[in-house]
């Protein structure tokens, strides 16, 4: 059996799974400490169930808690930042347009050397000993325990960051790092920007990751526990201590792949309504279609994998205008069971015009019996149109696919949507993003700029689909259950003929505990 | 006029519209313009009237695959040491810069290079938008010989050109770009200011920072910026702005062949009652048809925004059911005289037919501009504003 957790900003979800079947659902308030809000869940799903805790053989747990420390710049360490490039890149410092506030947060320690490496392989410029010598010293002498490291092109050669790594840790034993190779893909900047933001999160991983442990043993599971990442794959506790950052978008994530679970459906949109937002995500092969645009996390430019989501301003706390042509994005949010009309509030919210419409029975409906019944018709209308357009722009062709409404404000969806070829809301859809938890696999991912040229395509594509599943079985993926999830391939402009950016994902289950790594 | 730091980023928004689809994202080259700004201060905007027939004036850009300068970054002194590499090695002082092209971020790169040197650049550019090919920018359709010419690659090697045909320099350049990590700075075109006054598309740089300030102001949807930029674009070099069409798109596809990216997107109406209007990518939105009718075409300006936030939408980042204005803008008369036409008409992109002016075009496919404003005015759906989450 396992049990997934999401720690969203309000509510912490959790799921006790037996294979795919739901033994017991939670939803809890978050905590202010986290931990108490995780313990209070594990308390109701085990003594709900009945179930030993020595029955549970992993734990998987989602956490907005790194991307609230960013964008709220809390937690954050003080970073060192080493950019290997120059003589390219001279006088653009790593850093550069980041909302001062963060860059404060993380101390403005930045340092550029020679190095790197071309699009084409060859050396960008030599790695000078005396500028690596001068960086550690400063580095030492101001006493920053934390470095982020980023070169040109280190996703096709590591090799800069990794001599630059390796003489830091030998000179300052215990120092934490992030090499930019390990957590972005092509484009310098926003590498960069998120090996740093990963960097300024190591201690505070520690700290959370710690937590974890201890509440699950104080809970008496004594199982492996993981954390969920922003591509619907699981890192085990070592390797979020090391890529926190990697957490970033791991809620909707986490959504999308517990509406594949609980449908069976591989490709489909889901629709995930909240209180005060709707996420709208597509399932491509039972995972989130990526984002391919820039992601800006707490104001800073990154390449993170994040899946592709449209928020629409509607949720079930949603207010409605007078004559019901407008809604959200204003929201009552959590407070809608103060504040909503049929909870004796005195706000109209999207909420209400359902209960009015007598299609669902929330709160007491004697509140909303006088409401004009063409505010009612407008309003419904108005939440139908706005899904079906969002819907619409997120479609992939013009091929109606299925719709999955999940989230706690699903209930807005009071008729079939015409953007949909199929409606459906599952069984346990409040809860889809503990149960996305729960069931997330160990993945790898690599991406490489070759020459088809030099390299014929399927050769290339070969060597980078065995280093992708080395990396997936590093992370803890049982080898036999390996698979190629993906492959995206784009060829370069203006660059020779059969420059190409290969990127291959593979994902396996998790590894039998015996096993070794 | 002094053009300081705090108009980059609308230069930036101008120069995307611009674009028309094509030109990258400017942000690289909007990182160093701004430190180029704070180091040296504001520069001389001057504008070519004002310039002396005898001043000397050399073009400066970023030349080879924009992909590389995604991790091979540009130094902030690259563009200034291009151009004192130039005075150097053919013994001119070079009193003033210019740009190849408003279009995307190599619009700022003379700012950089005008910055550090302390010369004024030019307000104006050799494109009034964004085209593939260096034959295609004004200076050599004028006369002007590409070389004299310096390329300058990261590591600060200079190689001088010296073909006067513009396609033999071109694939020099681009070769040189290629062996030295895949972008170089090149000071080319050079002229006189009395040249220059007949090679350039004039005004545009100041131009795309009230372009840039017109969309950030009016932010809104599509329909609601045209009055502001109808009449923006009324007072240009530009002609008329003609709304073409508001709608979805239904289809998208695009290839890379040759180092361009080709593609076709489809637009429907909102409720089905137009034909859809097919545009024609290559690199930049070149042509705009209903049905078999051509409504606009290269050189004229085709534009696509979103329909909500009136942001101007790159090529490559159209897709499927996005909601979009395309905007047709007639281009700058130095295009349209038959000379010019020889280098930037449609069959210079392969397409068979001969260039009208959009605002024949326009008015065929759509009786009145009015009208279908009006029209599209009434079928646009309420939309609520959106919440960004990210």
């Amino acid at each position: 059996m396992r049990i997934g957790i999401d720690v969203g900003g309000t509510h912490t979800d959790a799921v006790l799974l037996d294979g795919d079947a739901v033994i017991s659902s939670v939803k809890a308030l978050t905590s202010a400490d986290v931990t108490t809000g995780i313990l209070e869940a594990l308390e109701h799903l085990l003594s709900d169930s009945g179930i030993n805790e020595s029955a549970v053989e992993a734990v998987m747990l989602g956490t907005t808690q790194f991307t609230n420390a960013v964008v709220e710049r809390r937690q954050l360490s003080k970073v060192a930042a080493i950019r290997i490039g120059l003589p390219s890149g001279e006088g653009l410092p790593p850093m550069l347009g980041w909302p001062a506030d963060i860059s404060e947060s993380l101390g403005n320690h930045v340092y550029s050397i020679h190095g790197g490496t071309l699009y084409d392989g060859q050396e960008l410029a030599k790695l000078e000993q005396k500028e690596v010598e001068g960086v550690i010293g400063d580095i030492k002498s101001k006493g920053i325990d934390t470095v982020a490291i980023a070169a040109a092109f280190s996703p096709m050669n590591p090799q800069p960051e990794l001599e630059v790594a390796r003489q830091l840790d030998a000179a300052i034993p215990g120092l934490n790092i992030t090499c930019s190779h390990r957590i972005g893909r092509l484009s310098l900047l926003e590498r960069e920007n998120a090996a740093l933001l990963n960097a300024s999160l190591l201690k505070f991983a520690n700290r959370v990751v710690d937590s974890f442990g201890s509440a699950l043993r104080q809970r008496k599971l004594n199982c492996r526990y993981f954390i969920s990442q922003n591509d619907g794959t699981l890192m085990d506790a070592e390797f979020v201590r090391r890529f926190p950052a990697l957490t970033f978008a791991s809620g909707p994530t986490n959504s999308l792949r517990g509406a594949c679970r609980l449908t069976g459906l591989n490709e489909a949109i889901v629709v995930d309504i909240g209180g005060t937002t709707s996420d709208i995500g597509i399932l491509q092969d039972g995972f989130p279609r990526e984002s391919n645009i820039i992601i800006e996390v707490g104001g800073v430019r990154t390449n993170f994998r994040m899946p592709d989501l449209l928020t629409l301003g509607l949720g079930g706390g949603s207010m409605v205008s007078e004559d019901g042509t407008r809604i959200g994005p204003q929201s009552v949010g959590h407070r809608l069971v103060k504040e909503g009309l049929v909870f004796g509030g005195s706000t109209l919210t999207a909420t209400d015009l359902l209960v009015a419409a007598g299609k669902v029975d929330i709160g007491d409906r004697q509140k909303v019996k006088d409401l004009d019944s063409q505010v009612i018709t407008n309003g419904l209308k108005t939440i139908q149109k706005m899904l079906n357009e969002g819907i619409e722009r997120m479609m992939p062709s013009s091929d109606p696919l299925p719709v999955v409404l999940v989230g706690g404000g699903a209930i807005l969806v009071s008729e079939n949507l015409d953007a949909a070829s199929e409606m459906h809301i599952p069984e346990h859809s409040g809860v889809a993003n503990a149960i996305g938890a729960a069931i997330a696999q160990i993945g790898g991912e690599v991406e490489r700029l070759v020459s088809y040229r030099e390299t014929p395509r399927k050769e290339a594509i070969r060597k980078i689909s065995e280093e992708a599943t080395q990396r997936a079985i590093k992370a803890g993926a049982d080898a036999e259950t390996i698979r190629i999830a993906d492959i995206e391939e784009t060829t370069i402009s203006y660059m020779p003929d059969g420059s190409t950016r290969v990127r291959v994902k593979a994902v396996g289950d998790i590894a039998p505990e015996e096993s070794e790594r | 006029m002094k053009l300081g730091s705090d108009s980059l980023a609308d230069l930036s928004l101008g120069a995307v519209f611009l674009a028309t689809g094509g030109g990258g994202d400017p942000y690289v080259a909007y990182l160093v313009a701004q430190k180029a700004l704070e180091t040296y201060g504001p520069v001389e905007l001057i504008a070519p009237q004002d310039l002396d027939d005898d001043a000397f004036i050399v073009t400066v850009g970023g030349v080879g695959a924009p992909t590389a300068s995604l991790e091979l970054l540009p130094s902030l002194d690259e563009a200034v040491n291009t151009v004192k590499e130039f005075e150097k090695r053919f013994d001119r002082k070079v009193d003033a810069v210019v740009s190849f092209e408003i279009g995307g971020g190599n619009s700022l790169i003379p700012i950089v290079a005008a910055a550090g040197l302390g010369i004024p650049v030019v307000d104006g550019d050799g494109m009034g938008r964004a085209l593939p090919e260096a034959q295609m920018m004004t200076y050599p359709i004028s006369g002007v010989s590409p070389t004299p010419a310096v390329g300058l690659d990261y590591k600060g090697n200079a190689r001088e050109f010296h073909s006067s045909d513009i396609f033999e320099f071109e694939r020099e350049i681009r070769e040189f770009a290629l062996k030295s990590g895949g972008m170089v700075t090149s000071a080319e075109h050079s002229m006189t200011g009395k040249q220059l006054k007949a090679a350039i598309m004039p005004g545009t740089v100041s131009f795309s920072i009230e372009l840039g300030r017109v969309l950030r102001m009016n932010r809104g949807n599509a329909h609601r910026i045209f009055e502001p930029l109808s009449n923006l674009f009324a007072d240009s070099i530009y002609g008329d702005i003609f709304h073409l069409y508001t709608g979805k798109v239904i289809d998208c596809s695009s290839k890379i062949i040759g180092g361009f990216d080709i593609g076709e997107a489809s637009i429907a109406s909102f409720d089905g009652s137009v034909e859809p209007l097919t545009l024609t990518i290559k690199n930049e939105f070149l042509v705009a048809r209903v049905g078999d009718e051509v409504i606009a075409s290269v050189p004229d300006l085709i534009t696509v925004l979103d329909y909500e936030t009136s942001t101007p939408i790159n090529a490559e980042r159209l897709r499927y059911g996005q909601r979009v204005t395309v905007y047709g803008i007639g281009c700058p008369s130095f295009y349209r005289s038959d000379h010019a036409l020889k280098f930037v008409a449609p069959r210079c992109f392969g397409f068979d037919f001969d260039y009208q002016p959009i605002e024949t075009l326009a008015s065929r496919a759509v009786p009145s501009n009015k009208k279908s404003m009006e029209g599209a005015r009434a079928e646009s759906p309420k939309i609520v504003p959106q919440e960004n989450s990210q």
